[in-house]
C-alpha cells in the first residue's frame, strides 16, 4: 500500500488487514486528492466543500453543479463505465438538496465509442434528466485512456440546501437505495492506477440501475421537502466508508457503523467488502433519531432498501462493526487526511506560438439526438448551438458550457488552461449570460513522472480565474490516465455556469454573417472583446464563439433543422485567437469581415 | 350548482419522468390538476387522466408491461368505461397498449436508437375531444423522445381510417403507415408517442401541443355545461 | 456444405450485476406471490450457418460471439445445436 509508512506512523503500530484495505481506498488519489489538494486550495473559490459546488441563482434558488470523471471504468467497460459515471455525479448534485436539471458531457476518445454514448444516453434518459450539451473530441491520444467527464447541474430552493456533514452526536445516518454487492471493490484505488495488467480486468464491473436512481431521486427530494434531511452524502468511490467517515469527520465527530444492517445482494460478503463496496444508487442521510423511521418509510415506499446504519458519536473515532465484531476503529479524521503530495510552483512564461493540432471533426448532431434534451420542459437553447440555456419556471435562467483544449494542453499546459477558461467566458457572454462560477475536471497522466505539467495547468486555471474574476465552485481530478507508461495530453475540462436576467436569448436568423475580432491573441485585448460580445448579444444578435471555425458541421446541421441554411467561408485563425461570428451587420469598433450568409 | 374547472389527474408510476411536465401543461390551460400515485385512487370528479411519458419500472421487462398490471389499472378501465378522457403520452401510450385499451404494439425504433427531435405531424382526425382545435390535415410540430416508438398494427384490430389521430409527415421510427397517435373506438382515449406537453410554449420550441390540452379542456367544460342545461330543463 | 442451426444463450457473468433481473424477480415475489429465487435476464440468438461440418460451424459461431454478439467483459454464453 502506498503511504503505508505514513499510516503506521500515525497509528503508532502496524496496520491491520482491514485498515490497509480501508486506507488504500480512502487515501487513493480518487478519494484523497493527494496530488491536487494543494493546488485546489490555491484556487479562488466559492460555495466549495460540499458534495457539489453551490452558487446563488437568485434570492430563492441556488444552483448545485460539478463535473466528475469516470475514465478508468469506461476504458474497461464503456457502457457501464459511462452510465455509472452519470449516476454518481447526479447523486452528488442531489445530495445538496437540488433536483438535477441538466447533464453535459466532455468525451475524449480515439473513435466514437457507441458504448460510452449509449451508456450516458440510456442512464440520463431513464432518470429523466436532459442532456443539453457536450463536446466530443476524437484523437488517437485517447486510444487506451478515454475520458468521460460528466457535468451535472441542479436547482434547489435556498431553504432546502443540505450540508454535507453531520452536526451533533446523537444523530443517526440512514443509508438507503439499492442493495449492496461486490461492485467496484477497489474501484477508487483502481481509478488511481495505470491501466495495463490484469488488475484492470479482474475488477468487478459496476453496473448501473437507472430505475433505482430515479426512485432514489424522488425519495430523497421528498425527504428534503419534509425537512427530514439534516446532512447528506452520496455513496460513490469508497462506498459506505468514504461517505460516512466524511460526514462525521467534517464536524469533528465520530461514528459507530453497523455493517450487518446493510442489505446485501450477495449473501456471503465479508465485513470489509461491505464497508468499501461501491455498489451504485445509494445515499447516506443524516437525521435525528426521531425522524429516522419516516426517512426509512419514504425510501421503502419508493421500492428502495433502507436502514439506520450509523450512530453519530462525540468520540471522533470511526468504528465499523459487524454484529459484535469490530472491523476497524480509527480516528475519523485520519481517514480524511490523506497524505498531501507537495505542490510545485510554476512561473508562467510568455505564451508560445501554438500549432494547430486538429482533433478529428465529428458531426455531433446525430449524437445529440440520442439524448433526451427536452425532458423537464426547461431547455431553452438546445445542444449544438453553443452554450445551453435552461430556465427555472418560477424564475430566470442560466447558461451551461463545457469546454476543453487538449490540443493546447499537449503543447503548453499553463496557457492551455488559461485559454480554456477565457473561451468559456466568451461562450457564456455570447448567449447573453454573466459568468457565475466554474467546475474544473482535471484529467492528467502521471503526476509523479511529470509534476510540472500539473503545476502549470493548475496555475493557469488559477491565474485565468483571477483575471476573469470567476471563482471555482467544485471540481474533480482524474490522474494516472496512462497505458504502458504513455499518458494522455493534459486535458482540463471546464464547466461554466452563467446567469441570465431574462430568457430573450439571441436566436440565429437570416442575415449576413460577420467575423468580428482578431485572428490571433493578445491578452490585453481580451476584456475589450468581452465587452463587445456582451454588447452585441444584448442587442439581440446571435453570436458564435468557437475555438475552431474550420469545423462547423454540427452548427450547420442544427441550423438546418430550423430551416436555416448557413454558408460561410471559415476564417483562418491561429489556434488561439479572439474572433467571434455574428449573425447580422452590427456596429463594432473591432475589425469586422463579411464571411457568409444565413438564408 | 355551479360548474367547476375541469379536473385532471396525472398517474405517476415508479419511473415516470414526464409527470411534472404534464402537470405543468394541464395547469397552463386551466385544469385543476394533481398527481395520483399508483396506490391511490382516481377521484370520482376527475374528467381527464394523463398517463405520462418516462421509463416506468425502467422499461426493464417490456416497455409499459409492469405498469400496465398495477392495481390502479382496474380503476383506469372503469374510468374509461364511464366515458372519462385519457391521454397516454409515450410511455403512457405503451402502457395503454399493454393494458389492451388500445390496439397494436410499440416496438423498438427501426434505427435501433433512441431519438429526440421535433418532428412534423399531420392531424388526421380532428373530431376527437383532443383535436377539435386543429384542422383536418393540419401540419403541426411536436417533439418525440423515445427508443420504442415503432407502431405496429396487429391483425386488423386497427381500422386505420377510424382510429388514426396523428401521422408522422416522414418516417422517423419505422411505424406502420407512419402512425404516431391513435384513439379507441369511442374516441375518449388518445395514445400518442409525441409529447404535446413539451410543446405548449414557443420558448421551448413549439406550442402546437397547447391545443391538445385546450381541446380537452373546452370539450369537458362544454359537456358539463350541456349537462347542467339538461338537468335544468329536466327540473323545469 | 450444410446448414447448421444454433441457439446462443447470452447471460451476464455471475459477478456482474443484473438490475433488470433483480427488479423483475422482486415484482414476481412481492406482487404476484410467485416465489422465484433467482431470475437473470439475458438474450437468446438463433443462428443458421453454413459449414463443412459441425466442428467448423461451432468454430464460426464462437468467432461470431467473441467478435460481436457477446460483450466478453460482462457476458458469458452457451451455444446449443438445434
Amino acid at each position: 500500500m502506498k503511504y503505508i509508512d505514513i499510516l503506521e506512523r500515525q497509528l503508532g503500530r502496524k496496520a491491520t488487514k482491514a485498515e490497509i484495505e480501508a486506507f488504500t481506498v480512502m487515501w487513493s488519489e480518487h478519494c484523497g486528492y493527494s496530488h491536487t489538494k494543494g493546488y485546489i486550495r490555491q484556487l479562488p473559490r466559492v460555495g466549495f466543500g460540499g458534495n457539489a459546488g453551490i452558487v446563488s441563482l437568485d434570492d430563492y434558488h441556488f444552483i448545485a453543479f460539478k463535473v466528475e470523471s469516470h475514465n478508468h471504468p469506461s476504458a474497461i467497460e464503456p457502457f457501464n463505465g459511462a452510465a455509472t459515471g452519470v449516476g454518481g455525479i447526479i447523486r452528488d448534485i442531489l445530495a445538496m438538496g437540488a433536483r438535477p436539471t441538466a447533464i453535459l458531457d466532455s468525451l475524449h476518445m480515439d473513435k466514437i465509442t457507441e458504448g460510452i454514448i449509449d451508456g450516458i444516453s440510456d442512464y440520463g434518459n431513464s432518470i429523466g434528466v436532459p442532456t443539453v450539451g457536450g463536446e466530443l473530441r476524437i484523437s488517437d491520444y485517447y486510444k487506451y485512456n478515454p475520458l468521460v467527464n460528466v457535468m451535472a447541474v441542479g436547482v434547489g430552493r435556498n431553504e432546502h440546501l443540505i450540508p454535507s456533514t453531520a452536526q451533533k452526536p446523537g444523530q443517526v445516518i440512514v443509508i438507503f437505495g439499492g442493495a449492496t454487492g461486490r461492485d467496484g471493490i477497489h474501484g477508487a484505488s483502481f481509478a488511481s492506477e495505470d491501466l495495463t495488467g490484469e488488475k484492470a480486468t479482474k475488477l468487478s464491473i459496476q453496473v448501473g440501475d437507472p430505475f433505482a436512481e430515479k426512485m432514489l431521486i424522488e425519495a430523497f427530494l421528498e425527504m428534503v421537502e419534509e425537512g427530514l434531511v439534516e446532512g447528506a452524502q452520496d455513496l460513490g468511490a469508497g462506498g459506505v466508508l468514504s461517505a460516512t467517515s466524511e460526514l462525521v469527520a467534517k464536524a469533528n465527530l465520530g461514528a459507530i457503523v453497523h455493517l450487518d444492517r446493510m442489505p446485501l445482494r450477495e449473501p456471503d460478503m465479508n465485513p470489509v467488502e461491505i464497508l468499501i463496496s461501491e455498489s451504485q444508487e445509494r445515499m447516506a442521510v443524516v437525521t435525528s433519531a426521531e425522524k429516522a423511521n419516516r426517512v426509512i418509510e419514504i425510501a421503502r415506499r419508493h421500492l428502495l432498501f433502507a436502514d439506520i446504519v450509523v450512530e453519530v458519536t462525540e468520540t471522533g473515532r470511526y468504528v465499523a462493526k459487524y454484529n459484535d465484531e469490530t472491523v476497524i476503529d480509527v480516528p475519523a479524521k485520519l481517514l480524511e487526511e490523506s497524505p498531501e503530495e507537495r505542490t510545485y510552483g510554476y512561473r508562467p512564461v510568455e505564451m508560445p506560438k501554438f500549432n494547430w493540432i486538429k482533433f478529428k471533426n465529428v458531426d455531433a448532431h446525430e449524437i445529440f439526438e440520442r439524448y433526451d434534451y427536452m425532458v423537464g420542459t426547461d431547455t431553452v437553447v438546445r445542444p449544438g448551438y453553443g452554450p445551453a440555456v435552461m430556465r427555472v419556471k418560477s424564475s430566470g435562467g442560466y447558461s451551461l458550457v463545457i469546454h476543453s483544449r487538449a490540443d493546447l494542453g499537449l503543447q503548453e499546459p499553463y496557457w492551455a488552461a488559461y485559454i480554456t477558461l477565457l473561451e468559456c467566458v466568451r461562450k457564456t457572454l455570447s448567449i447573453g449570460a454573466r459568468p457565475l462560477a466554474v467546475t474544473d475536471g482535471i484529467n492528467y497522466a502521471d503526476p509523479d513522472v511529470q509534476p510540472e505539467g500539473l503545476a502549470a495547468q493548475m496555475k493557469g486555471l488559477k491565474d485565468a480565474c483571477e483575471f476573469a474574476n470567476v471563482p471555482v465552485a467544485s471540481g474533480n481530478a482524474s490522474l494516472y490516465n496512462t497505458y504502458k507508461g504513455n499518458g494522455i495530453p493534459p486535458t482540463l475540462v471546464i464547466g461554466m455556469i452563467g446567469k441570465l436576467e431574462n430568457l430573450n436569448v439571441p436566436r440565429p436568423r437570416k442575415s449576413a454573417i460577420y467575423a468580428i475580432g482578431f485572428k490571433d491573441f493578445k491578452l490585453e485585448r481580451e476584456k475589450l472583446l468581452w465587452n463587445e460580445i456582451e454588447r452585441i448579444a444584448k442587442a439581440g444578435y446571435f453570436v458564435v464563439s468557437m475555438h475552431d471555425f474550420s469545423t462547423m458541421s454540427t452548427l450547420k446541421q442544427e441550423l438546418q433543422k430550423t430551416g436555416l441554411d448557413m454558408k460561410v467561408k471559415s476564417p483562418k485563425c491561429e489556434p488561439v485567437h479572439q474572433l467571434i461570428m455574428v449573425f447580422g451587420d452590427v456596429d463594432t469598433k473591432l475589425p469586422k469581415e463579411l464571411i457568409g450568409y444565413c438564408n | 350548482m355551479t360548474a367547476s374547472f375541469p379536473k385532471a389527474q396525472v398517474v405517476v408510476y415508479p419511473g415516470s419522468n414526464c409527470d411534472r411536465d404534464a402537470l405543468w401543461a394541464l395547469r397552463y390551460v386551466g385544469f385543476d390538476a394533481e398527481f395520483v400515485d399508483i396506490r391511490s385512487h382516481i377521484g370520482s370528479d376527475v374528467n381527464l387522466l394523463v398517463l405520462p411519458g418516462g421509463f416506468s419500472y425502467g422499461d426493464y421487462l417490456r416497455v409499459g408491461a409492469v405498469a400496465a398490471r398495477e392495481p390502479i389499472s382496474s380503476e383506469i378501465r372503469d374510468f374509461m368505461s364511464r366515458g372519462g378522457l385519457i391521454i397516454g403520452i409515450c410511455n403512457g401510450f405503451q402502457i395503454l397498449i399493454e393494458m389492451g385499451i388500445l390496439p397494436g404494439a410499440l416496438l423498438q425504433n427501426s434505427t435501433g436508437k433512441f431519438i429526440c427531435k421535433i418532428v412534423d405531424l399531420e392531424v388526421v382526425d380532428n373530431e376527437t375531444p383532443f383535436t377539435r382545435y386543429f384542422e383536418r390535415g393540419e401540419r403541426i410540430r411536436l417533439p418525440i423522445a423515445h427508443g420504442f416508438g415503432r407502431y405496429v398494427k396487429t391483425n386488423g384490430l386497427v381500422n386505420s381510417q377510424d382510429n388514426v389521430v396523428f401521422r408522422y409527415a416522414q418516417d422517423v421510427n419505422g411505424s406502420d403507415e407512419l402512425i404516431a397517435g391513435i384513439s379507441n373506438e369511442n374516441k375518449n382515449v388518445l395514445g400518442l408517442m409525441p409529447h404535446p406537453e413539451r410543446a405548449i410554449e414557443k420558448l421551448i420550441g413549439s406550442d402546437d401541443g397547447l391545443r391538445v390540452f385546450l381541446s380537452a379542456f373546452n370539450y369537458i367544460k362544454t359537456s358539463s355545461e350541456n349537462m347542467l342545461e339538461k338537468t335544468k330543463v329536466g327540473v323545469a | 456444405m450444410q446448414k447448421y442451426r444454433f441457439v446462443v444463450d447470452v447471460q451476464y457473468k455471475s459477478n456482474v450485476r443484473d438490475p433488470r433481473g433483480e427488479m423483475i424477480k422482486r415484482i414476481l415475489n412481492d406482487e404476484y406471490d410467485i416465489p422465484v429465487t433467482s431470475l437473470r435476464l439475458g438474450k437468446s440468438i438463433h443462428l443458421e450457418i453454413e459449414a463443412e461440418n459441425e466442428e467448423d460451424a461451432m468454430k464460426l459461431i464462437n468467432k461470431a460471439c467473441e467478435k460481436l454478439l457477446v460483450n466478453t467483459v460482462t457476458e458469458t454464453y452457451e451455444v446449443r445445436r438445434i
